[in-house]
């Protein structure tokens, strides 16, 4: 296990946030959580993960404000990112892309779509 | 009934030239009287000038019977003051024929002559002020402008002549009464050169009598020592009374209802003819005094050149005072349009941020149901994957689909809201329609199965590549073919089909369902409108899949309509335009 890739998940929704964590361990990831943007930040900077899923609406800085964060930094600015959110208006989904997600999932979701979307990042060259 | 314009109300009655048959054939009987009378001797002459004279009083009082009531008094007053002169007519007659000799001066005739005058004077008066031709300061300014021009040449070429003559009293205070009733009748014949718009045949024939009795008098007081009872000179005031008799009998287009209300006379080319002509007649009195070697009347001339340039000036002062009015009224229009239309960009601000706190709004409500949504969904998913036993399932899938309906309603609700609020785009691509119904098809098709409904899809000839988004197409066949499967009975049929006509893309989905009704098929578009049968049956939904089916058709420029027998089935036609126009 120890070799697979490291996902970073955060959501303040925390039945949410398991399940997300749940779905990507059981498709053989390994999981490190948030429940806030900062502790995302935090932990994206400090375990360097291959994958960040974020939740837009988060205490202390949103998703979005996060991936600015990250794609600011050079040491995280090639951090893959899927944004995962439930506002769905072409503007938020706008909003997300523009600040530098790689994907945007709408909730609810299947997690088939989930685990292939982290996959299709992973496998595209950084 | 004062504001509607004339030409609306009676359309085609502005003629110039007289319509009546009675005027036309008074006109050509009366003129043929006149070229008898210079055949005829002196004494039948008088008394033919009588007579005609009667007929156009009789025409006059037979034309005011036959207008509107409240338009006969200025006809009255006319036949009133052409019967003076014609008794004065026949006084004259009477000395001529009787006594063989000229009428004293004074005499009765002249008391009747002179009479007449104010009577058709006052007769104009009422019908130009009724007729709203003169009103108001400006009017008579200018009325007043040219009675003091008109005066002035009287009293200098006509009036004057007799003061200086050495005659009685009574005969002195004639030759002047008479130029003195030619300034009134000027007066109001300038007034009606100037009078109110909308010329018809009878005012004309009224202006052309009065400007050949002008011309008579005029002439006359020109050259009294030489004129000859029976003589040309006749013709202007026998041709006075034969218009004015046709003036009379030619119905009035003009009835008073219509009248023109203008407090402000305009600045027609007629009155500033009229007042170019007030204006220059001191110079020119001046001028044909000092080329005829006439005696120069300075002092009347000045005295009469300044009243009218005084008068000038008023009507100067009202004009700038118009102005300035004028300008001041547009300050202040402009002032109210300025603050109008701030009012507007703070009312537009205020729309843009209501319309930005419902769009945050329904954003928020779509947030917060699909939160819970998505735990449900995906616990329910996550048991499913590991339950084994059938009967528990079953239970998690009829959680799951309730769910996904639960989810389908408010993603419709916020397009719904979406649309409402006009923030619907499309990012659009060249699509092959194949491609997106087969997809919908196939992901359709196991509820078909479970519903017992045959689904079959059709492909007829070449299908255009149509410019559109691929999710929202998506959506429009899942609604279409969801609503069919919904409605059809078990055991019976789904047909989608796909073809090209006319540069245009048409899919056809048909059942074999319940059918709608024709008076609910025209509501079948509207937001929230479910049919009866489905009411009854309570076959769930929201109201709104045909909406949005709609607005997506029609976003992406094509047409959907629908055919439907009851108990029959329903087919619903999608047009879409194509890339490029392609004809098969």
């Amino acid at each position: 296990m120890t070799d697979s890739p490291l996902i970073l998940c955060a959501d303040d929704d925390e039945d949410i946030l398991a399940l997300v964590a749940l779905r990507l361990e059981r498709a053989g990831f390994r999981v490190v959580r948030a429940t806030n943007g900062e502790s995302a930040l935090s932990l994206a900077r400090e375990r360097r993960p291959s994958v960040a899923v974020l939740d837009v609406m988060m205490p202390r800085l949103t998703g979005i404000e996060v991936i600015r964060e990250l794609r600011a930094d050079p040491a995280t600015q090639g951090l893959r990112t899927i944004l995962l959110s439930a506002r769905v208006q072409e503007s938020d989904i706008g909003h997300g892309l523009d600040a530098g997600a790689d994907a945007y999932l709408a909730k609810p979701f299947r997690a088939p779509e989930l685990v292939a979307l982290v996959q299709k990042l992973l496998a595209e060259p950084s | 009934m004062v504001s509607t314009s004339l030409t609306q109300r009676i359309p085609g009655q502005f003629q110039r030239l007289p319509q009546s048959r009675a005027t036309v054939g008074y006109l050509v009987g009366g003129w043929a009287a006149i070229a008898v009378y210079f055949t005829l001797a002196p004494h039948a002459q008088s008394v033919l000038f009588v007579g005609i004279g009667l007929s156009a009083v009789t025409a006059i009082v037979i034309g005011a019977a036959r207008k509107p009531r409240i338009a006969r008094l200025p006809w009255h007053l006319f036949s009133a003051g052409i019967l003076c002169q014609v008794v004065a007519d026949a006084i004259s007659g009477y000395y001529e024929i009787h006594l063989n000799r000229e009428p004293p001066l004074p005499s009765a005739a002249d008391a009747f002559y002179l009479s007449g005058y104010p009577l058709l004077v006052l007769g104009i008066v009422v019908l130009v002020r009724r007729l709203g031709g003169q009103a108001g300061r400006a009017a008579l300014l200018d009325t007043i402008i040219v009675a003091v021009a008109v005066a002035t040449v009287q009293w200098i070429f006509f009036v004057e002549a007799y003061i200086r003559e050495a005659l009685p009293l009574g005969a002195r205070i004639a030759d002047i009464a008479y130029p003195s009733m030619d300034v009134l009748l000027l007066v109001a014949f300038s007034q009606l050169l100037v009078g109110p718009s909308g010329r018809a045949a009878a005012y004309r024939l009224l202006v052309i009598s009065v400007a050949l009795w002008l011309i008579g008098d005029e002439v006359y007081g020109l050259s009294s020592s030489t004129y000859v009872a029976g003589g040309w000179l006749d013709t202007f005031w026998l041709g006075s009374y034969v218009v004015w008799g046709a003036a009379a009998l030619e119905p009035s287009p003009l009835p008073f209802e219509f009248r023109d209300r203008r407090t402000i006379p305009r600045l027609t080319p007629a009155r500033l003819t009229l007042l170019a002509a007030a204006l220059l007649t001191m110079p020119s009195v001046l001028l044909i005094e000092r080329t005829e070697h006439h005696h120069i009347h300075a002092l009347i001339a000045a005295a009469g050149g300044a009243g009218i340039g005084v008068l000038v000036l008023f009507r100067l002062v009202d004009l700038v005072r118009a102005v300035e009015g004028a300008r001041a009224s547009e300050r202040i229009a402009l002032q109210d349009a300025e603050q109008s239309q701030r009012q507007l960009e703070e009312q537009n601000d205020r729309l843009r941020e209501v319309d930005r706190l419902k769009d945050e709004f329904v954003s928020s409500i779509s947030h917060e149901l699909r939160t819970p949504l998505t735990s449900i969904s995906g616990y329910v998913e996550l048991l499913m994957e590991d339950e084994k036993d059938t009967e528990k399932s079953e239970y998690l899938d009829i959680v799951d689909r309730n769910a996904t309906r639960l989810l389908g309603l408010v993603s419709d609700m916020l397009f719904a809201a979406r649309m409402q609020s006009g923030q619907f785009d499309l990012r659009t691509e060249p699509v092959d329609l194949r491609l997106i119904v087969g997809q919908i098809v196939d992901s359709i098709r196991p509820e078909a199965e479970a519903a017992d409904v045959d689904l079959r899809v059709h492909e007829a000839g070449v299908i255009p590549e149509i410019n559109g988004e691929r999710d929202r197409l998506a959506q429009l066949f899942d609604n279409l073919l969801s609503n069919a499967i919904k409605f059809t009975p078990r055991g019976g049929q789904v047909d989608i089909s796909l073809g090209g006509t006319n540069g245009k893309a048409v899919i056809e989905v048909t059942d074999t369902g319940i059918g709608i009704s024709d008076e609910e098929r025209s509501h079948l578009f509207e937001r929230f409108f479910r049919t009866q049968v489905v009411l009854d049956r309570q076959i769930p939904g929201t109201g709104l899949g045909l909406y949005i089916s709609k607005a997506i058709v029609e976003a992406h420029g094509g047409q959907i309509a629908v055919r439907s027998v009851e108990g029959k089935g329903t087919t619903f036609v999608v047009e879409l335009p194509s890339v490029v126009a392609t004809h098969d």
